[in-house]
Parts: C-alpha cells; sequence; structure tokens
C-alpha cells in the first residue's frame, strides 16, 4: 500500500489539478497499477484513440525509417559491412571457417583525374589469427609485358576453375577473381588496348597441395561475384551475375600424362628434359573457358612449364602487344591467321579467330630447352585450335640455331 | 464473434488494426507505390513511368510542348495477336532559332513469326543478325539496344506450330522543317531493352493465357558486342573463305555480331556500310531455330550439300544436324553476284567451330 501511496504521490506531482481531481475516481484495482500503465493511460474511447494514433505514427516512422536506413545501407546497418560495403558479416564469416572476430581496413575504388590506369581499391580482411585476405579492383596492364607477370601466374594457374556461365573470372580454394561485365562499364573500344576491370582475391597464405578444397573455393567464388554485383550496383547498372557455384566444375584435373599426350593433350609428345623428376605431379584446369592451363611440376606456385590457352578475347588482349615484338624470333603463318614468336624460355601465338584474339602459350620457368619450346609450340597450338573450335591452324617454328 | 471477444480483447484488436494500417500507409509513401503514385503504365501495365530508361522518365515531358502517348490491343486467349506503341513528341528551339519537332515511337508486337518464307528470312536475320547479342539468363532473342526479338515458351506456339514472338522496335528522329536526323531513343541499352522485352513477354503471356508458372526474367548482364566494324580487311570475319581482294573491298566493311554455340553473324557491307553485300547468320538455339521451321525446304538445296535447304533469290537457307539439334545457316544476298562460295564457306567454317561435319560440298571436318 505504501508503494501505491508513493506511486500516486508521484502521479499528482506530474499532472496537472485536473488530473488530480479525477484521480480520486480512479479505482482501487487500477491504483494498484503504474500511473504509466497503458490501462490507466488510456482510460477513455477518445484517449485511447489518440494514443493508438500516436503510437501507430511512431511505429510507422520508426520502421520506415529503420527500412530506408536498411536500404541506405546507413546508420547501424553500415558497420557490420566490408569491402566497400559489398560483403555483409556472413559473407566475411563464410571466408573464415565461421570466424566473426575479422578485422577489415580499405583504400576506396577510385580512378585517377585521366582515368589512364582505371579503377582502383584495395580491401583487407585480416583474422587475428594470422589469416588474411586480400581484395584488389583494378585494370588488367596490358603494358611493358605485365601480363606475363605476376598476376597471370598466380590468377591464371591451373589450380583455378572457371566461373562458368560465359563469366571472364575464376576461383580456387586460395585465389578468385572477376572481371566488370562489359554491358556495365562499357568494353574498351577498338583503339584503347586495356586490359579488363577486375576484382580479384588473394587469401595470403601459400599452399603446397596440389588439391584444391571446393568449400574453400566455392566462398571465394561466391565473395567475388558479391564484390563485382556491388561494384555495378554502385556503377548504377541494374543487371546481377548469379551465384556461379551450382555451374562451376569440379577441382582441376591431374592427368595421367603418357608419353605422347601431354598435359592430356592427344599427339603432343613430352621432351625427354620435361618428363617428371619426382618435383611435383601435372595440373590441367577443368572446365569449359575462358582459360585453359596446364601447369607441370610447380614449385611454390611456379610450374617448371605452363602450357595455356585463353579464349576469351578481352583477356587474351593481355598477351597482344607482347605478340607483335618483332625482336625475337618470328613464327610464321599465314598473316590472316595471327601472330607469335619464340625465345628460349617461350614461345606465345596470338590466333585471330572467329570468336576473336586467342592466346596459345608455352611458356618454361628458364631458357634450358629452347628446342623443346620450338617443338612443342607449333603441335600445341594445332591441337588446341582444333579443340576451341579455331581449326585448322598451322604455324610453322624456324629449328633452333 | 462478438461474444466470444471481451472488451479489452476487442481494444487489443482494435489497436493491432490501427497500427497495421499505419504501417503500411508508411511503407507504401515510403517506397512511392499505389495508391501515392499515379504514374501511367503503357503497353498492357507492363512498363511505368520513371521506371528507367529515358522514355519513360517523365522528366522528357518537362520540355515545351511534349507529350508521351499510347495505343495498345492486347492479345486474347482468342486473339493471339496484340500491338501496343509509346510515341513521345516534343519541341524546341535550335542554336540558330528555328523550330526542332522530336519524334519518338517504340512498338511492340505480340504473334507468330512472319509465315512467307522469304519475309520471314529477312525478319529473322533484322532481329537477330548485325550487331544483336543474346539476351542473358538463356531467354531465346537478341537485341542490338534499338530493336529486340524474344520467343515465347511453346505453350505460346500457334496452333500450325509457329512460335510466338514479342519484338520491340524503335524510331527516334530530329525533324528540322527542311531535314530529318535519326536520334537516341532513349530504351537505355541493351540491358535495359532486354528488361522491356521480359515485362511486355509476361504481360502478354498472361493477357493470351499461356503464362508460364515462372515469370521470364532478364537479370544477368547482357553481353556486349566485341567489335566494332572494321574496314580494312582482305578476310571478312575473320571467316577463312570469306577473302576479298584489296581492290574490291576498298570500300567495304564488315562486322562480327554474335559469335556463340548458339548464333552468330558476319555482315559485309558495301558502299562504306550503306549497302548489302551479305548478310550471314548461324541459329543453333533450339527455340530460336524454330522460327526456320518449315521454311528450309524438304532436300539438299544443291548437290552435295547435307541437310536441307532453300537457295531463293534474295536467300540461301541451310538446316542440318549438328550435335544433336539443328542448325541453321542463312544468307540474305541480293543475286546481282553470286554469293554460294561464301555461303558454303561460312557453313563450313561455323560448323567446324562448333565442332560439326561439313554443311556445304567440299569441307574438310575436324
Amino acid at each position: 500500500m505504501n508503494d501505491s501511496e508513493n506511486e500516486n504521490n508521484n502521479d499528482n506531482s506530474n499532472e496537472n489539478g485536473n488530473e488530480s481531481a479525477s484521480s480520486a475516481r480512479v479505482p482501487l484495482h487500477e491504483r494498484r497499477r503504474p500511473w504509466w500503465h497503458w490501462h490507466r493511460v488510456a482510460r477513455s474511447r477518445q484517449r485511447l484513440a489518440v494514443i493508438m494514433a500516436v503510437v501507430g505514427a511512431l511505429l510507422g516512422a520508426l520502421l520506415g525509417g529503420a527500412g530506408v536506413a536498411w536500404q541506405a545501407e546507413a546508420g547501424p546497418f553500415a558497420d557490420d559491412r566490408a569491402c566497400w560495403g559489398a560483403l555483409g558479416r556472413d559473407d566475411v564469416a563464410a571466408l573464415f571457417d565461421g570466424k566473426r572476430d575479422i578485422e577489415t581496413s580499405e583504400v576506396p575504388i577510385t580512378s585517377d583525374r585521366i582515368g589512364s590506369e582505371g579503377p582502383s581499391g584495395e580491401c583487407r580482411l585480416t583474422s587475428p589469427r594470422g589469416r588474411r585476405i586480400t581484395v584488389q579492383a583494378h585494370q588488367l596492364d596490358t603494358r611493358f609485358g605485365g601480363a606475363g607477370g605476376q598476376w597471370a601466374d598466380e590468377f591464371l594457374s591451373a589450380r583455378l576453375t572457371p566461373l562458368g556461365d560465359g563469366l571472364l573470372g575464376m576461383a580456387s580454394d586460395t585465389r578468385a577473381w572477376l572481371a566488370v561485365p562489359d554491358g556495365c562499364i562499357g568494353r574498351p573500344s577498338g583503339i584503347d588496348t586495356s586490359g579488363p576491370t577486375v576484382i580479384d582475391m588473394e587469401t595470403g597464405w601459400t599452399v603446397y597441395d596440389d588439391d584444391v578444397n571446393t568449400e574453400d573455393r566455392d566462398a571465394l567464388a561466391r565473395a567475388v561475384v558479391k564484390l563485382v554485383n556491388h561494384y555495378m550496383a554502385d556503377k548504377g547498372c541494374t543487371s546481377k551475375i548469379a551465384d556461379p557455384v551450382p555451374q562451376m566444375s569440379g577441382p582441376p584435373r591431374f592427368p595421367d600424362e603418357k608419353k605422347d599426350a601431354m598435359c592430356g593433350i592427344k599427339g603432343l609428345r613430352l621432351p625427354a628434359a620435361f618428363v617428371h623428376d619426382g618435383r611435383g605431379d601435372t595440373v590441367v584446369t577443368r572446365g569449359g573457358g575462358p582459360v585453359r592451363t596446364c601447369d607441370r611440376d610447380v614449385l611454390f606456385n611456379h610450374p617448371e612449364l605452363r602450357l595455356m590457352t585463353i579464349e576469351d578475347p578481352r583477356l587474351a588482349i593481355l598477351y597482344e602487344r607482347m605478340s607483335l615484338d618483332g625482336a625475337k624470333d618470328e613464327v610464321s603463318a599465314d598473316e590472316q591467321d595471327g601472330y607469335g614468336f619464340v625465345r628460349d624460355d617461350m614461345g606465345l601465338f596470338q590466333a585471330k579467330c572467329q570468336t576473336g584474339q586467342v592466346t596459345f602459350l608455352v611458356r618454361a620457368e628458364n631458357g634450358r630447352h629452347p628446342s623443346d619450346i620450338r617443338t612443342i609450340l607449333p603441335r600445341y597450338v594445332a591441337a588446341e585450335a582444333d579443340r576451341i573450335g579455331c581449326g585448322p591452324l598451322h604455324i610453322t617454328v624456324h629449328p633452333h640455331g | 464473434m462478438k461474444q466470444l471477444m471481451g472488451g479489452a480483447r476487442r481494444r487489443r484488436v482494435l489497436i493491432g488494426g490501427a497500427v497495421a494500417v499505419l504501417v503500411a500507409g508508411a511503407g507504401t509513401w515510403a517506397t512511392d507505390t499505389w495508391p501515392f503514385d499515379g504514374k501511367d503504365t503503357y503497353c498492357w501495365g507492363a512498363w511505368k513511368e520513371d521506371s528507367g530508361p529515358d522514355f519513360l522518365s517523365s522528366d522528357t515531358l518537362d520540355e515545351d510542348n511534349a507529350s508521351r502517348t499510347s495505343k495498345e490491343t492486347a492479345p486474347t486467349k482468342a486473339r493471339q495477336r496484340g500491338r501496343c506503341a509509346v510515341k513521345l513528341h516534343s519541341e524546341r528551339t535550335s542554336s540558330d532559332g528555328s523550330n526542332v519537332a522530336e519524334e519518338t515511337e517504340i512498338t511492340v508486337t505480340y504473334g507468330p513469326a512472319p509465315k512467307g518464307a522469304a519475309e520471314r528470312m529477312e525478319w529473322i536475320g533484322g532481329y537477330l543478325g548485325d550487331t544483336s547479342m543474346p539476351l542473358p539468363d538463356g531467354l531465346p532473342g537478341a537485341t542490338d539496344g534499338r530493336q529486340g526479338l524474344l520467343v515465347l515458351p511453346k505453350g505460346c506456339d500457334t496452333e500450325d506450330g509457329r512460335p510466338t514472338t514479342v519484338t520491340l522496335d524503335s524510331l527516334a528522329r530530329s525533324d528540322y522543317g527542311d531535314s530529318t536526323v535519326s536520334s537516341d531513343a532513349g530504351l537505355g541499352g541493351s540491358q535495359s531493352v532486354a528488361r522491356l522485352l521480359a515485362a511486355v513477354a509476361n504481360r502478354a503471356m498472361e493477357k493470351a493465357g499461356c503464362a508460364p508458372d515462372k515469370p521470364l526474367e532478364a537479370n544477368s548482364p547482357m553481353p556486349t558486342l566485341p567489335e566494332d566494324d572494321e574496314d580494312f580487311f582482305t578476310r571478312a570475319c575473320r571467316i577463312r573463305g570469306l577473302e576479298f581482294s584489296e581492290k574490291a573491298s576498298r570500300d567495304m566493311e564488315y562486322q562480327v555480331g554474335a559469335v556463340t554455340r548458339d548464333l552468330q553473324s558476319c555482315s559485309v557491307r558495301t558502299d562504306h556500310g550503306n549497302g548489302r553485300f551479305f548478310d550471314a547468320l548461324m541459329v543453333a538455339q533450339p527455340r530460336l531455330s524454330a522460327l526456320f521451321d518449315g521454311a528450309t525446304g524438304s532436300e539438299a538445296p544443291a548437290r552435295g550439300w547435307r541437310g536441307t535447304g532453300v537457295f531463293a533469290d534474295d536467300y540461301k537457307v541451310v538446316r542440318a544436324e549438328c550435335a544433336g539439334r539443328p542448325l541453321n545457316v542463312l544468307m540474305l544476298a541480293s543475286s546481282v553476284h553470286e554469293k554460294t562460295p561464301y555461303f558454303a564457306a561460312f557453313a563450313n567454317a561455323v560448323a567446324r567451330r562448333v565442332g560439326c561435319a561439313p554443311v556445304a560440298p567440299g569441307g574438310s571436318s575436324r
């Protein structure tokens, strides 16, 4: 009873005189309720109606506001998103075995003033246990042999599987990349020989195992598609790339190489110098296009010999300048069929196929077997051209020396 | 019901109802949906004002004497044909003070492919050839951003088995009084046309009573034309056998269109792109292939050809089995010059590319 009296006092002190007069008429069971109880506040129908209107409007405004904030990814919804807002907490957790204590830092995606280098940006996801993933948005460089360099080495490796469905992208358990579709940002025009704009992801650790963990690969593939979709939405594009995982092929193959079928390509004789010396396996990309790579005897991510076919002209452009380099030993072919060259550690033929430019590349880690490169290139080009529908394609390479 | 509900309970229901109405109201207001928007719709309600492309934008009507009108006839179960047109008209004063009238017309047609073979071949080539690219998400059709074609599911086929299609055409010009210049219709590019086609197809199929369980969607990115036209060449479209002497090709150009397993096109033009030398097309996508049904004859078009075909005055068409489905090859050309060697070269090069036996005599397989 004491409590209730105290409350009544509070009530009276807070309300005006009219109210205190009416409080005398409050039934006993009502008095036991605190003054703010809705039964007491809503004593009459009119008051109830007013309260309902106010509460309803407030609730509506709150919900509406929350909805807008959620759509705009503002307010309490913004902090949780990583990598330019593209990845939600769950997406990040999926990349770190479900762990949710991942730190992120990023450099926004911007273009230099004249746009000559294309857009670029970087995002890093770091686990306190040391694992980290670096996400980069950049335009692939076709100059200074940039293509022959590290990016192609890592991101076109046979451990990666094409994302399928005509997408220009690939993924493994440690790397993933995807080109922003041309329909969104526009295709580089004929005179502009720049490479595609890609978003790629790399995990910091080196894998010594040729086998690819499919679960990790799928997580990276999904993430890279989310990143590109988000980038496209930012650019005002309305299209959206669907989850690629259901249509992706299995992890790479390890063909049982016969003497006359190097990399599983029939009729491609295996030179004695490249017979396995116990260093590693032969790994071949699985799935159709845009790239098929055969990496032999990989050591620390570097194959002793790589045979690679790039079917998609948007990516094959990376090797265009290099193929026109006249200083090296030229490959003889019908001028209408393409251009190429050989040197001691590599051979390259850039073909003009019905689909556009196609790159055929043979590359050794050193120049110790120049005559083998010269033997392999024409046979590789003939066999692969037939496989991808660019045959018949016959090129000649002058013997070494 | 009344008796079962006590006073307090009734009040709770009342409050709940009021809140629900208010929240719903706030929601529709926030998302700009009915009944707060008052926007117009076009083409049987498939397209809405301000839903994306410029020609549907209400800003376009801010100009002087600007108007947007539409006419439409919806298909019905009994009448499987429909047509709708959206017309834009506006006037402005050009820099020299004269009056310029801008006219835009976007037309959608729902119905079967033309019956006559010659007319149909020209119609197919017009929508699938030249710079048209396949629609995304496996939709059977193509667009070049100015026009487009979508073949509807089998359930909408006519009684005589021809597929029903939705086509979209646009016309835009600026009229300067003494001259007219063609302009941009404001369709918003190929991706937008793909969406417009899917939306209008879904609505038309509902009206015609043949809508599939799942509506058609064009969400994935639209492939883009890989290259511009090329005017310095001796081999057209990088296809062996489509060779021209340097002298002959001096005022010619070629355009490579789609090059996929389903669709491929190569156009060679004379007179710096203004005249047709030939338009070559390969169609293997099964629903697009159905457009050729009944027009490819019943026997080989000439000695040594595989499959069936017709060599007519204005076109040559052949259909042969390839990897378990029909491969159709079409060449539209006036018969002033003998184009059969080019047709044979195109047919065999394309068949070989997709891994099939030669179609024309003298070809070799892989």
